[in-house]
């Protein structure tokens, strides 16, 4: 049994990060899948482990962390292998700052428009009764609210178009930051970079008008680049392909 | 460290704990004090990378400009600072308690400034944008590049109040309060045990408060005592000896947005 047990649903977003970054650091880990569609991540067990029942969490020792890029960053400084921030101060900053900006500013533009087209139809055919009982479980009062508007289909169209227009800006951006940079906020592969990879691999088959090869060169360089980690093979045999596959197929088409 | 000049608005929110962390530090950086409601911010001469600057989520806060490249985010700075100088003090060694302190400081920045910029903005600052100028605030809006950010000054100026966001922000503010006050009924000193970015972050936010949301603070003694402690530390008081109004805790300008969803 290893010292470290991390509960995530697919190699995405929030779960891919901590997933990414342990792979990367070489070390093991006991794997517990939380399928969210199933609410596995609001059910007794796993509340006992994260109270506020979201995902991903990590068990090391006896410690219980929480929070996708906090855990990242422990995972680099508490263990051994390359390091994933590089040593300059000015780098370490920028990177927090892309970090932040995907993780509260970029990020739920792109969970906004995902629940809205992928998990809200994928839970259309439950009864109200059944998809009220999964929200009365749901620990946060924020997080109550976020899943009735995905169960329910209650995005406005102006919340859409908000976070239409900032996807297409954070993709703009991205792809200037990487045309100063190797990597994301650095020429080292870091911390950075396995975030925001993690939100944005999905991009060349859900928005292929935003981001091919013609329009954002320096994103698909990345892409490829980051894609062809070992670390991210390993990580994505652990999930069940629902986002990957499409992506693995496309990159197959551009090798 | 590169050569940098630290842009800064009155000692209050993000300015108050980007200075004290400054302090704290040691380093010699050169501070000119701005003003962020005149959209000062937005028109800094030597800068050639904006982008951390344009799209900060945490809003109208402090730029430290190096090498051309505008820095922001508060707690982003105070670790630049604490790494810069080799080791300050002001993160804590082990990485567990560091994630503690991280975890501490999201918390902050994503329940706590939202809240106190809201409220802080419609007490003392919204008059103040409304009696501008037209031209001038076309102006100030014109160099302002995120849309929602312009939005957020322009909602402010037209004196747009969410009722929703109002009762929200208070509910969280004496949360906030009330949280610092549980955290420390261990005896502690100190948010994280030893002194950190924790402590500046907090104090800065909700040391604008007291005047304002006086009952959020009711019966937090332990809260009141541990914010004279930050207070008194000579870094404090050198930040907020930078204040170049009477009443630098009323100062304000439009801060990060309040979640959109979930």
């Amino acid at each position: 049994m290893a010292d470290v047990t991390l509960y995530h649903w697919e190699p995405n977003a929030n779960s891919g990060k901590p997933m990414l970054a342990l792979a990367e650091k070489g070390v093991a880990y006991d794997s517990h899948y939380i399928d969210m569609l199933e609410f596995d991540q609001h059910k007794p067990e796993y509340l006992a482990v994260n109270p506020q029942g979201t995902i991903p969490a990590m068990v090391h020792g006896e410690r219980v962390l929480t929070e996708s890029t906090a855990i990242m960053e422990y995972v680099d400084e508490a263990f051994p292998g390359p390091d994933l921030m590089p040593p300059e101060a000015q780098d370490r900053w920028r990177i927090r700052w892309w970090m932040k900006f995907m993780d509260q500013w970029l990020g739920p533009s792109f969970s906004m428009i995902g629940w809205c087209t992928f998990v809200g139809p994928a839970l259309a055919q439950r009864s109200v009764e059944e998809r009220e009982a999964l929200i009365a479980r749901i620990p946060l009062p924020e997080r109550r609210v976020a899943w009735r508007k995905a169960m329910f289909a209650e995005f406005s169209d102006s919340e859409l178009a908000e976070s239409r227009r900032r996807v297409a800006q954070g993709v703009k951006l991205l792809e200037d930051e990487l045309g100063k940079r190797g990597y994301v906020a650095s020429n080292q592969y870091s911390l950075a970079d396995i975030n925001i990879f993690n939100s944005t691999y999905s991009l060349p088959v859900g928005s292929p008008d935003l981001c091919n090869p013609q329009a954002t060169p320096n994103i698909w360089r990345w892409l490829r680049t980051v894609y062809r980690r070992p670390a991210v093979q390993q990580t994505w045999a652990k999930g069940q392909g629902r986002f990957t596959d499409r992506f693995n197929a496309l990159m197959a088409e551009f090798a | 460290m590169a050569e940098a000049i630290l842009y800064h608005g009155e000692p209050n929110g993000p300015s108050l704990s980007v200075l004290a962390a400054l302090e704290e530090s040691g380093l010699d950086v050169e501070c000119r004090p701005i003003d962020l409601l005149s959209g000062e911010r937005h028109a800094l001469r030597g800068v050639t990378d904006s982008v951390a600057l344009d799209f900060a989520v945490e809003g109208e806060g402090p730029v430290l400009v190096a090498n051309g490249e505008a820095m922001a985010e508060a707690v982003f700075l105070a670790q630049y600072f604490d790494e810069a100088a080799g080791g300050c003090g002001l993160q804590p060694g082990d990485p567990y308690e560091r994630w503690q302190m991280l975890m501490w400081c999201r918390q902050a920045t994503e329940r706590l400034s939202p809240a106190v910029a809201y409220l802080g903005n419609l007490a003392w600052s919204q008059k103040k944008l409304a009696a501008m100028a037209n031209d001038d605030f076309e102006r100030l809006l014109s160099a302002i590049a995120s849309v929602d950010q312009r939005k957020r000054w322009q909602e402010l100026r037209d004196g747009v109040v969410d009722a929703a966001k109002v009762e929200d922000s208070r509910v969280k503010i004496a949360q906030f309060a009330a949280r610092v006050d549980a955290h420390l009924a261990d005896g502690r000193v100190w948010l994280m045990g030893v002194f950190s970015i924790a402590d500046l972050e907090t104090y800065a936010w909700l040391r604008p408060m007291r005047a304002l949301e006086p009952d959020a603070f009711a019966g937090q003694d332990r809260c009141l005592a541990w914010m004279d402690r930050v207070g008194a530390r000579p870094s404090v008081k050198r930040a907020l000896a930078r204040a170049t109004s009477p009443g630098p805790e009323r100062s304000f300008a439009p801060g990060p947005e309040i979640n959109r969803w979930g």
